[in-house]
């Protein structure tokens, strides 16, 4: 169990792919323009991870090592597919909001570094609290960027209208230059939190 | 060469796998999003009609006079047996691919309303088209697609000139209206033929 | 669209990176200077074109007619993926200098997002083939110019006071949000 837990943390904060690790970007400044469109990214993310993680993890002895990659992919792109028929399917507004973002899901360089740096290498109960955590780590950020967006934006979070009526709302965040600026203010919060961290760690080594 | 052969077997029954995967999802999800799209089309239809009571569905009765605008359907919307307007979904070649609008027209040559179905331009800019927050006309709320409510279909359907444009997205609005235009005046044509010659 | 006004919007109005978001890790980790910004825009330019003229024809004359449309985003990938490996191959086999400069940069170009989001493009967009063909050629080459605009920003940077909590990449992503306020700017280019 305590195993389990530090891996799941693991992606969550330690080396969280967005803010840490700084892959898969992406998909984490267009989608943000609305809390809904971030979580909605984020947990279809989470899904293809987890997914091809686990038939990865389950069958890395039945994968030739030369032709890995191309099965990597086969596997990914399968499930990015079918995420994508099922949004459309269950969840129109959502997958129209996000557009080529979620057949994009299948080139996220998250996937393809954790399946081919972790699941492929590791048995299945390494490989799903890592998916776990990698995904929620990522969704949890693209989350939090897209609250503020939404709320500088548009006064609302979920659509549901949080700033006072009076509120001017910025257009600036929920366009192009906003998404850019609002994440390097999360990188930055980040990095002053990692050297915070640091000498905690250090200390307890 | 023989280790070759192998890999590639083995390569094909992943992707023989997954494909057939994919094919179930498709076939369920397929069935999902048809019959979504129908209960979305008759919302519309009841939205552009509130006194319709059926309709009927007759695509191919019209052709269109402009080769950018292709008519995909066509509705006859009855009230009580008699014909009260016409719906046309048409798409149009707009800024960032094509555009669906649903055209309904009255009895009397004037459009009942417009409902942009899908577009796939810029949000903010031209997607605007079908934003029910975004108006032309702050004052008296009216949106892009609202102003062609009740709009006589002899008007001359000008960007900038009868027909109020989005802002920074004129090439969006032309597209539209083009849409508007020629399917309004297809659709009153043959209403003013049928209600004429039922008298 | 002509095909003037597709290439400029998709070079400059809806610029891949600077408005779409678009292959940001290459952006962010191949601008630290101009040499390299020009080789990678260069390959990325040339993977594109390829990529599109393989994958065009492939959904309008046998996906779309046998009903196979669900396995576009299986297909495209890995079509993009064998590309990228036969240009690695034949680069390093007839022009190892040019291979080894390039690096791990070619690899890299299989997962570029916006490779695989052109030709998706493509498709939703409804583009026949020459207009997909302009379309590649265009976001490929805005790839490019936001990356030589970067290095050249960067190149600048070296030299400026920033503040200690903006250092190392924040104030790269505020000289890319400025970047694109500057882009925005040619949003009625286009009329």
């Amino acid at each position: 169990m305590k195993r389990f837990i530090r891996i799941f943390s693991n992606g969550l904060i330690r080396e969280n792919p967005l803010l840490m690790l700084m892959i898969g970007l992406c998909s984490a400044l267009a989608v943000t323009t609305a809390t809904a469109n971030g979580l909605g990214m984020g947990l279809s993310m989470t899904f293809v991870l987890l997914m091809s993680e686990i038939v990865i993890s389950s069958f890395r002895k039945l994968i030739p090592e030369s032709i890995r990659i191309p099965i990597f992919i086969i596997v990914i792109a399968a499930f990015t597919t079918i995420i994508d028929y099922v949004l459309k399917a269950y969840f129109p507004d959502l997958s129209k909001a996000m557009g080529v973002f979620i057949p994009l899901i299948v080139v996220n360089c998250i996937i393809m570094g954790r399946v081919e740096g972790f699941a492929s290498k590791k048995p299945l109960r390494d490989a799903i609290p890592d998916a776990l955590g990698m995904g929620l780590g990522y969704t949890w950020v693209l989350t939090g960027i897209s609250a503020i967006r939404e709320l500088l934006g548009n006064g609302t979070i979920l659509n549901i209208r949080i700033m006072p009526d009076s509120y001017q709302p910025i257009l600036f965040f929920v366009l192009s230059p906003g998404g850019f600026f609002v994440f390097s203010l999360f990188i930055a919060f980040n990095l002053w939190l990692k050297s915070r961290l640091k000498p905690l760690e250090e200390e307890q080594a | 060469m023989k280790n070759m052969v192998k890999l590639g077997f083995i390569m094909a029954i992943y992707a023989t796998v997954a494909c057939v995967s994919l094919a179930f999802v498709y076939a369920g999800t397929q069935k999902v999003i048809a019959e979504r799209q129908k209960a979305d089309l008759e919302a519309a239809l009841k939205d552009l009609f509130p006194q319709g009571e059926s309709f009927e569905e007759v695509t191919g009765t019209l052709q269109s006079p402009d080769s950018s605008v292709s008519f995909k359907n066509e509705y006859v919307i009855k009230q009580g047996g008699t014909p009260i307007g016409m719906a046309v979904r048409a798409v149009g070649a707009s800024y960032g691919g094509p555009v669906t609008v649903l055209i309904g027209v009255g009895t009397e040559g004037k459009i009942a309303g417009v409902k942009v179905l899908e577009n796939k331009d810029t949000p903010g800019l031209g997607a605007n088209a079908a934003n029910p927050s975004y108006f032309v006309d702050r004052a008296s709320g009216i949106t892009f697609y609202g102003q062609f409510k009740g709009k006589s279909l002899s008007d001359p359907f000008e960007v900038k000139g009868d027909v109020i444009a989005i802002t920074a997205s004129t090439i969006t609005s032309k597209a539209v209206t083009r849409v508007v235009k020629t399917a309004g005046q297809a659709a009153g044509t043959w209403l003013a033929a049928q209600t004429g010659g039922s008298k | 669209m002509t095909l003037f006004k597709i290439f400029i919007s998709a070079f400059l109005i809806d610029n891949v990176i600077l408005m779409r978001f678009l292959a940001l890790c290459p952006f962010i980790g191949m601008s630290s200077d101009e040499d390299k910004s020009v080789g990678m825009g260069l390959a990325v330019i040339f993977v594109t074109l390829l990529a599109t003229s393989a994958t065009w024809p492939l959904y309008h004359f046998v996906l779309k007619p046998l009903g196979l449309e669900f396995l576009q985003i299986l297909v495209f990938i890995l079509i993009i993926a064998a590309l990228v490996q036969l240009v690695e191959f034949y680069l390093k086999k007839s022009a190892p200098a040019l291979y080894a400069s390039m690096g791990i940069y070619l690899a890299l170009i299989t997962t570029n997002c916006a490779i695989l989001a052109v030709t998706f493009d493509n498709i939703s967009k409804g583009y026949n083939f020459a207009e997909s063909l302009v379309y590649a050629f265009g976001v490929a080459s805005g790839f490019m110019l936001s990356l030589l605009l970067l290095a050249g920003v960067r190149n600048r940077i070296k030299t400026s006071p920033i503040p200690a909590f903006l250092k190392g990449t924040p104030i790269l992503f505020v000289a890319a949000s400025l970047l694109s306020m500057a882009f925005m700017g040619f949003s009625g280019l286009v009329k």
